[in-house]
């Protein structure tokens, strides 16, 4: 993109740099327990059993990037000016088909979130990656439009 | 709960907005009021706490300068304690703790809140954005549009009205019922502007479903209040508001994980807790101050404490029951939503006031048990991940 970036820079961290790491490759990664199958995010130690020291047993593996919207809004006035130019835009909570809730924008829909909720949507990959050390960002779509 | 009683023993409260006064002064100012409403020497308290939003929720953490160094007071141990808007509920446990011990005998706990002198500045200076800033440690979201408390606190409107068909008049009839109050009390904010449904429903849609009207105040004060034992309370100069029970709830615990924290608080064992402790039931309630940053919030409440069942507490909203004249009256000063935010200690403040019987025209006569509750910062962000308080305090039990 070539518009100046004046939103904040995402905080990588040792916790989160692979979940980062994929989606600079297009790929949404999920922290995944290799004992049970059970999907995370953010990475947590897996609540179904003991875990090893560190929670050694679960990795970042590639998922499905989609999910259905368990709740949604739409910011109509600009609260923080480094969103003037995208004001109305919707803010979705998505439950993702293996389990965990992320949150992003949902793209090409500024109506009622009401009637949004329930809907099916899947990951879109957004390049900034001549922002500072870059990034991708991931957004959502509806898919059954 | 030990066999110590506690009590409120003094109260400190600067209200309106405090244009050049740092918060350091604003919280050694607030504690000095408290001690001498309380009849107190400074050379009495040797214990203090300062309330601070730490995150999540907040990060008024970040100034140094104790005020028990400012005011000369002679304490054994001061430390900073908060979570988001839980800071009278946490000072008040925290204080708990040390005074069951014998560790002090008088407990100062004081705090301040500059946000609005803060979001005038920035007004003033345009708003310039700061261009490449980086997204706070652990957090998520600020780069794909999260704006925390307003982006949460939507959501649980908007899934509450997904699955209950909660609607925003009746989120209405909350902010109604609780500016009402707000026209007895001279220090509310929207004092003096009362507002009708139609006034709700006309109000700027800030993010959808959540109009102004539904969105607390921007407030500066400060608010420092002296816990002691009640024994000591009773030769001293106010009526000692007694700490009756506390419990407290975390959505971590098992809300966040099942997904149901977009339509319920972790209000059960918070509830529980407090309820028992104090040996009392919902009814026993004269009133309550239920953290009022957001409509839906007091929705939440009036469900989760049993008002109003599940999914119906929009339609006890409607019924008037929580404003004057109604069968439990909520917020009696104005809340967050119309009076000022100071977190948990506007709803505190109210009720110690209430208890004392310093309420005036928005008195409840007879008041003698009341709950105040607590919000407090979300453990991660995105995910409306909080703490919850509940308090009773009473007079004469």
């Amino acid at each position: 993109m070539t518009t100046e970036w004046t939103k904040a820079r995402p905080n990588i961290d040792l916790d989160n740099q692979e979940f980062w790491a994929g989606l600079r490759d297009h790929r949404f990664l999920l922290w995944h327990c290799g004992v049970c199958g059970a999907w995370y995010w953010p990475k947590a130690y897996c609540r179904y059993h003991e875990n090893q020291p560190f929670a050694a047993q679960m990795s970042w593996v590639e998922s499905s990037g989609r999910g259905v919207i368990h709740s949604a809004n739409v910011h109509r006035s600009v609260l923080d000016p480094a969103w003037k130019e995208d004001t109305p835009f919707a803010y979705v909570l998505v439950e993702l088909d293996e389990g965990p809730m992320i949150s992003s924008t949902l793209l090409d829909y500024t109506e009622d979130p009401i009637r949004v909720i329930g809907r099916k949507v899947g990951v879109v990959y957004e390049d900034h990656l001549d922002v500072g050390e870059g990034f991708v960002l991931p957004k959502f779509a509806l898919l059954d439009s | 709960m030990g066999n110590t009683r506690l009590a409120i023993v003094g109260l400190g409260v600067i209200t309106g907005t405090q244009t050049g006064r740092s918060r350091r002064m604003l919280v050694s100012e607030a504690a000095r009021l408290a001690i001498e409403d309380a009849g107190l020497d400074k050379t009495q308290i040797n214990g203090a706490i300062e309330m601070r939003a730490a995150p999540g929720g907040g990060d008024r953490t970040n100034y140094s300068d104790g005020f028990p160094r400012i005011l000369n007071l002679p304490v054994n141990f001061y430390f900073p304690i908060g979570r988001g808007g839980a800071l009278a509920s946490l000072g008040i446990a925290a204080a708990y703790s040390f005074l069951d011990r014998g560790l002090a005998d008088y407990v100062v706990i004081s705090g301040a809140t500059d946000v609005r002198s803060l979001a005038e500045l920035a007004r003033a200076r345009g708003h310039r954005g700061r261009p490449h800033d980086l997204e706070k440690e652990g957090y998520w979201g600020s780069p794909v549009g999260e704006l925390r408390a307003m982006s949460h606190h939507s959501w649980m409107a908007a899934r509450h009205m997904a699955v209950y068909g909660t609607t925003s008049e009746q989120l209405g009839a909350i902010a109604v019922q609780i500016r009402e109050w707000a026209q007895r009390n001279p220090e509310a904010q929207m004092y003096g502007k009362p507002m009708t449904l139609e006034d709700h429903q006309n109000s700027p849609m800030l993010v959808e479903p959540y109009h102004l009207c539904d969105v607390a105040q921007v407030s500066d004060g400060a608010c420092a209040f002296i816990v002691s034992t009640e024994d000591r309370a009773r030769d001293l100069r106010q009526v000692p508001v007694q700490i009756l029970g506390q419990g407290f709830g975390d959505v971590a615990a098992t809300l966040w994980w099942d997904k149901l924290n977009y339509t319920q608080m972790a209000i059960r064992t918070a509830r529980d807790a407090a309820f028992s402790q104090a040996g009392i039931t919902l009814d026993d309630l004269d009133a309550a101050m239920l953290y009022d940053c957001f409509t839906a919030e007091v929705l939440f409440q009036l469900e989760g404490y049993g008002w109003a069942p599940l999914g119906e507490g929009g339609a006890f909203a409607e019924t008037g029951a929580i404003g004057p004249g109604g069968s439990i009256p909520i917020n009696t000063s104005g809340g967050l939503l119309s009076a000022y935010h100071m977190d948990d200690l506007t709803g505190f403040i109210e009720a110690v006031r209430q208890l004392r019987g310093e309420s005036k025209d928005r008195q409840v006569v007879g008041a003698k048990t009341l709950m105040f509750t607590s919000h407090g910062g979300e453990m991660l962000s995105p995910g409306m991940c909080s703490i919850h308080a509940s308090t009773i305090l009473g007079v004469g039990r």
